[in-house]
């Protein structure tokens, strides 16, 4: 036998077990329409390729990270300082948590604009939007573990709002903090709920989402379609393997060369240890993607018609979420000329704006 | 068990008492006796006769005594509105002493050193041959009834023990308890004394260490003048009741005294002349030097050749201190961005060794000591520096790894656009 | 064309696997010496002597008594930071920068340290001294 003949054979042998030539099959009959918004398609590919990259990072993390308030400091400064590379896995870590949420945040705007959420599509939406909420609760937990300075205050901070909640506040704090104030026991809790409560929540409804997406293709805008309609001309596409496929590869190279670059000029630093009896130090604010959360409660007034200015921001931006994942089931039947629809795409626009100006607000300098 | 100790305890007092009666010291300790016909007839009255019936938590109520044990008379009498009979003359009564006459009346026990010793073992009972050194005793003795006796600063009834924060003479009172007469314009004006010890005092180092960290070791007035025997300390002494605890420094200065006949011709010249007595400031290197916080230019002059070795000496700390500092924050920046220093920190800390055992050198008045305590000191700042330099250089090794694999990733994604465009060119020919 | 982006493509996974591998084999020092650490081996101090020695970053003083025992101790004077000694002609923790002195075990006795030195546990584990936080 020739290496070739045993090549084949070893080839065979995986082929009728796996049968990878079909999924390869499947890849190349699977069409990615192609047309003016398609760019916006890379962004979930994007998002899963930077997950993929906090799950690599994460688990090789886990193998120097000590979860106690005596000592996760201290591990990080020895990985950082004293690990080969490990300045590096760390840097990557935090960097690609942030581009990930940022990625994210395009992913799920561009489809609300594209109205990439309308039937049957609703449910790739909803655990879309679930995957967003699961992402920030990555990011709380995983802010709090070096057991800085800066992140237990902010820790401190962001509990205190979740403690606000009317009725189930108390409850929720305490369950947070494991306790009634931020200590070693938060931080324990929160590296279970950082390492195993989360990514086993976000397998699960990560699995969904990528079938529903593979159940459904890809969606076509509105606008889009009804403009290849009038025009007489159907749409072009072109296979996902390997033509979509090869420039999502080029997008993650892209993305692997910027987190190497941020995580190489501008390491991750360490901060100083927390210290829980030490006053809080000024300028504590949450990671950006919560900025404007931040800020909302910071600019209204403490009393409203008789009710607590922080209790009704927070009640208002949990209405604003729960509008946000009935989406699909308000603007049902999005047409360009849609009533509802076009009033859904300004409060989009209005959103986004107001976002961006409250996270710019809170890096404004005073 | 705890009984019978106690009653074991009275025994033993009522035992020395009698004794100490023979010598014409008080009666003896009795607890038993504290609700006295003193207290209840005194209760009833108004102003200073009621005065004594509020402190019940006098130390020496306390400890077993009651009003008879100072005063004498009869305190099984007088209950039936009969004063006469308590305030018995045959049985000692004596009218309250006047205050030419107190440092005796609290002598009668606390100079016997038999009685003192069934209170506490290790109690001092030369309070008054002290007193009677210092000025207050001295003055006090020549019939000056204005200066302080030992009522001025323990109090007369509720006296309490000197570790009782509450006590006049707790370490944080003491300043406020002095200032009661010598921040008295009008008083210190008989004797000719300033008022400002107090104010300058509590802007003192001394001070912060008490009053702010709550540092009970920390001196107050009495640890320079001395308690019972307050007096100013000799100008000659200074040296000593500086270096008392700071030993290494006094004895620094010290050693130059003989060798440079300069630094003790005035008695004005010793610790106080650069530190100050009352308002002793944390010092800084800047008090060394030609600078406008120099203390050397007090008295050197630029015609003077010290004047030279102030201006090397200063700008010689100065620079170690800055040098240290620099390297602090290299090294500080550079661990931040995970470069391992630990080891370099301990160059910085003898760096940091150094520069404080020079800050102790000036007292030697030394220039070449000096010198070398700060050349070793800029050896180790050097050390720590080029750790520094050396942890920078590594972050940018670590750029030139992220140059390097750029590249690659670019190469990559060159070859990923041109194998599209070739994938796609194919299908559209 | 293939070879060229198959080439890169391996650099590529090799500029990413060469650091994962390196972090994954074990640092010269296994762990984050913050609450123990070993300070030397019995026998390396001769008796009434010490020796200053960095433990999590801080300058640590172990101590070997007559009868062979030890005693670790912060090396950090409680008065300015500087670094203190053993003086075993005196038997006693000597600071050099102020003249401030300890007891072997660690209490000021003279000079101006306001506080004693902090005191560490020891151990002496197959002849390692094993020296640690609380």
């Amino acid at each position: 036998m020739t290496t070739r003949e045993r090549l084949a054979a070893v080839q065979e042998w995986v082929e009728v077990r796996v049968g990878i030539s079909q999924l390869i099959e499947m890849g190349r009959e699977k069409k990615v329409p192609l047309h003016r918004h398609s760019f916006w398609y890379y962004m979930g590919g994007m998002t899963l390729f930077l997950f993929g990259i906090q799950v690599g990072t994460g688990i090789l993390l886990l193998l120097y990270y000590r979860p106690s308030s005596g000592e996760a400091f201290e591990s990080v400064q020895f990985l950082m300082t004293r690990v080969p590379f490990g300045w590096l896995i760390r840097s990557i870590h935090s960097w690609s948590a942030n581009l990930l949420v940022f990625v994210l945040f395009l992913h799920m705007f561009s489809a609300f604009f594209l109205k990439a959420f309308r039937k049957p599509r609703e449910l790739t939406w909803l655990t879309g939007a679930v995957l967003l909420a699961l992402m920030m609760g990555f990011g709380f937990s995983g802010y709090l573990l070096p057991w800085n300075t800066l992140a237990f205050f902010a820790t401190q901070v962001g509990t205190e709002v979740a403690g606000r909640v009317p009725v189930v506040g108390e409850f929720a704090l305490r369950l947070l903090r494991g306790g009634d104030q931020v200590t070693g026991a938060t931080l324990t809790r929160f590296y279970g709920i950082h390492v195993a409560i989360l990514p086993a929540l976000t397998t699960v409804i990560l699995g969904a989402h990528l079938l529903f997406v593979q159940k459904h293709g890809m969606s076509v805008p509105p606008q889009v379609e009804a403009d290849a309609e009038r025009a007489g001309k159907p749409l072009g596409s072109y296979p996902f393997l390997p033509n979509f496929l090869l420039r999502d590869a080029i997008g993650w190279c892209a993305a692997l060369g910027v987190l190497a670059g941020l995580a190489a000029l501008f390491p991750w630093e360490l901060g100083e240890k927390a210290d829980p009896f030490a006053s809080a130090p000024a300028g504590i604010r949450p990671e950006w993607y919560f900025g404007w959360m931040f800020q909302t409660l910071k600019m209204l007034p403490p009393h409203i018609l008789g009710f607590e200015g922080e209790v009704l921001g927070i009640l208002a931006i949990t209405l604003g979420f729960i509008i946000w994942f009935a989406v699909p089931f308000l603007d049902r039947t999005p047409r360009p000329g849609n009533r509802v629809t076009r009033a859904f795409a300004v409060g989009g626009w209005l959103a986004l704006l107001y976002m961006a100006v409250a996270t710019a607000m809170v890096y404004w300098p005073q | 068990m705890r009984t019978w100790l106690f009653v074991t305890f009275l025994a033993m007092a009522g035992a020395s008492g009698s004794v100490a009666q023979d010598a014409k010291t008080p009666a003896a300790p009795n607890a038993a006796k504290q609700e006295s016909s003193c207290i209840l007839c005194h209760k009833q009255l108004d102003g200073p006769a009621l005065e004594p019936t509020k402190h019940l938590d006098d130390i020496h109520m306390q400890r077993g005594l009651s009003c008879h044990d100072c005063h004498g008379g009869d305190p099984t009498k007088g209950g039936d509105e009969d004063p006469s009979a308590a305030h018995d003359e045959r049985k000692g009564w004596k009218e309250k002493p006047t205050r030419l006459q107190v440092p005796l009346f609290c002598a009668r026990c606390h100079g016997d050193a038999a009685y003192m010793k069934t209170f506490n073992p290790q109690i001092r009972v030369d309070q008054l041959s002290e007193y009677r050194t210092s000025v207050h005793g001295q003055r006090n003795a020549k019939g000056d009834s204005r200066t302080a006796v030992c009522i001025d600063c323990h109090g007369v009834h509720g006296i309490r023990a000197i570790k009782d924060p509450r006590s006049k003479v707790h370490p944080t009172q003491v300043a406020d308890t002095c200032a009661r007469c010598h921040s008295d314009p009008e008083l210190m004006a008989r004797y000719g004394l300033e008022t400002n010890q107090a104010t300058a005092y509590k802007t003192s180092v001394h001070a912060r260490a008490i009053y702010e960290k709550g540092d009970l070791s920390a001196p107050t007035c009495n640890d320079c003048h001395g308690s019972h025997g307050a007096a100013p300390p000799g100008v000659a002494t200074v040296a000593q009741v500086c270096g008392s605890c700071h030993s290494r420094e006094g004895s620094l200065y010290r050693e130059t005294e003989g060798k440079k006949p300069g630094l003790n011709l005035s008695p004005a010249i010793q610790c106080v002349t650069c530190h100050d007595n009352h308002a002793v400031h944390r010092p800084t290197d800047e008090m060394l030097g030609i600078g406008s916080k120099s203390v050397c230019t007090n008295c050197h002059g630029p015609e003077d050749k010290q004047f030279k070795s102030a201006e090397g000496m200063g700008r010689a700390i100065q620079g170690l201190s800055a040098r240290l500092a620099e390297a602090n924050d290299m090294l500080d920046r550079a661990e931040r961005a995970g470069v391992e220093i630990n080891a370099d920190r301990f160059a910085l800390r003898a760096g940091q060794n150094h520069l404080v055992e020079a800050r102790v050198l000036v007292h030697a008045f030394d220039e070449e000591r000096f010198m070398a305590a700060v050349h070793e000191g800029m050896g180790s700042a050097e050390t720590a520096l080029t750790a520094g330099e050396r942890a920078f250089s590594e972050l940018r090794r670590r750029r030139m790894g992220l140059t390097v694999s750029l590249v690659v990733i670019a190469a990559v994604i060159g070859g990923l656009v041109l194998k599209v465009r070739e994938i796609e060119r194919d299908k559209n020919a | 064309m293939n070879w060229f982006l198959g080439t890169s493509a391996g650099a590529m996974c090799a500029s990413v696997f060469y650091p994962v591998i390196r972090y994954l084999v074990p640092p010269d020092i296994p762990e984050a010496q913050t609450s123990q650490m070993v300070a030397g081996r019995d026998g390396d101090l001769k008796p009434n002597e010490g020796k200053v020695f960095a433990f999590g970053g801080q300058p640590a003083l172990l101590i070997r008594d007559e009868d062979g025992g030890y005693q670790a101790l912060s090396a950090t004077c409680t008065h300015l930071n500087c670094t203190v000694q053993y003086r075993g002609d005196l038997k006693q923790i000597w600071c050099a920068c102020h003249n401030g002195f300890y007891d072997r075990n660690g209490k000021n006795i003279s000079g101006p340290p306001p506080r004693p030195l902090d005191s560490y546990k020891v151990h002496v584990v197959d002849g390692d001294v094993v020296v640690s936080k609380s």
